[in-house]
């Protein structure tokens, strides 16, 4: 769901630009509180990971292909919304200026869509669906199916602002789309917080067990 | 228990391996905001597939535009796959260099990371 320039004119891009900067701030304050040796290589990891699986099409049937985004992955590996906003931010500058894949004025609009809304929907619906069902695996499948399915409703009302989709057609065509799409989130999102638990159980900061001083072997 | 060093290495590797694979196997399919363009302008029903030659209709007239440098994740048709794993395991690796160093930027004064 990047947006490219030619799909939002470029004072609505502004705005878009300043709200996702705030929240860049304050990912930035995130990474410099939170990050230490043990974080680094898993942030950093996971922004070379995102960045790969991202270029990674898969076809969802209706003549139409889509990837993971990792909004809700790598909020709820890193126990933080902002975590997401970090990644994907760094991720989608890669993306716009080197490979022109989302625009530079609309940057700030696929920042607030893949990792503000991404990043807390899929936080905060991981963290609600935990509390009530105690299981990893469904809650971040959903988590993460609503991180994908929630930001494309949030592009689909954009693009009825920026005058470029009707609203309705663009909410419903969004909406199924992702609905599908939702499934390869939820389903890597799984698949990849079982292989860290598995090599790293510390790093993995999503409330199954308190987080244990391991020694150095 | 994997250390740090190792994590990181192969975590790297795994990511560079998904983007060669990606290069040959990702669908050519437009993605949903594409495919969502397509169905607005008439070049796609809901649930069919598009035309071969379908095109989304991009407004450039007063819309930014930008050049990048690696258009599509290519470096142009002749290259064909080789320029397209060039360019994925560019930016793969770019991605994972952009966070060490901004960190390291964010880090330095002082305190160690």
């Amino acid at each position: 769901m990047h947006i490219p320039d030619a799909f939002i004119p470029i004072y609505q891009g502004a705005i878009y630009w300043v709200i996702a900067l705030v929240f860049v701030f304050l990912a930035v304050r995130w990474a410099k509180n939170e990050m230490n040796e043990e974080k680094l290589p898993l942030v950093a990891v996971l922004a070379a990971a995102i960045f790969a699986i991202q270029s990674f099409n898969l076809p969802v049937s209706m003549g139409t292909s889509g990837h993971l985004v990792g909004g809700a992955l790598a909020a709820i590996i890193l126990g933080s919304p902002f975590a997401a906003v970090f990644i994907l931010t760094m991720v989608l500058i890669v993306q716009g200026v080197l490979f022109g894949d989302g625009g530079i004025t609309t940057m700030g609009a696929n920042i607030i869509n893949m990792g503000v809304i991404g990043g807390f929907v899929g936080f905060y619906s991981y963290k609600g669906i935990k509390a009530a069902t105690k299981s990893m695996p469904v809650s971040a499948f959903i988590a993460a199916w609503l991180a994908c399915l929630i930001p494309a409703l949030a592009c689909a009302v954009e693009m009825f602002i920026a005058g470029t989709f009707p609203l309705m057609e663009g909410l419903v065509a969004m909406g199924i789309y992702h609905a599908i799409i939702g499934v390869i989130e939820g389903v890597i999102t799984v698949a990849a917080i079982y292989l860290i638990m598995n090599v790293r159980p510390d790093l993995v900061d999503n409330g199954v067990k308190p987080v244990k001083k391991v020694s150095a072997v | 228990m994997m250390d740090n060093r190792t994590f990181l290495i192969v975590g790297l590797v795994i990511s560079l391996l998904v983007g060669c694979i990606a290069v040959f196997m990702a669908s050519s399919d437009p993605d949903g905001l594409e495919s969502t363009a397509l169905v607005v302008q008439g070049d796609k029903t809901l649930t069919g597939a598009a035309h071969e030659d379908a095109e989304i209709h991009e407004v450039t007239e007063g819309r930014f535009s930008y050049e990048s440098p690696m258009p599509d994740y290519a470096l142009g048709e002749e290259m064909g796959s080789a320029g397209g794993l060039v360019a994925i395991l560019a930016g793969t690796i770019l991605a994972f260099l952009a966070v060490l160093g901004l960190v390291y930027v964010m880090k330095a004064p002082g305190k160690s990371v």
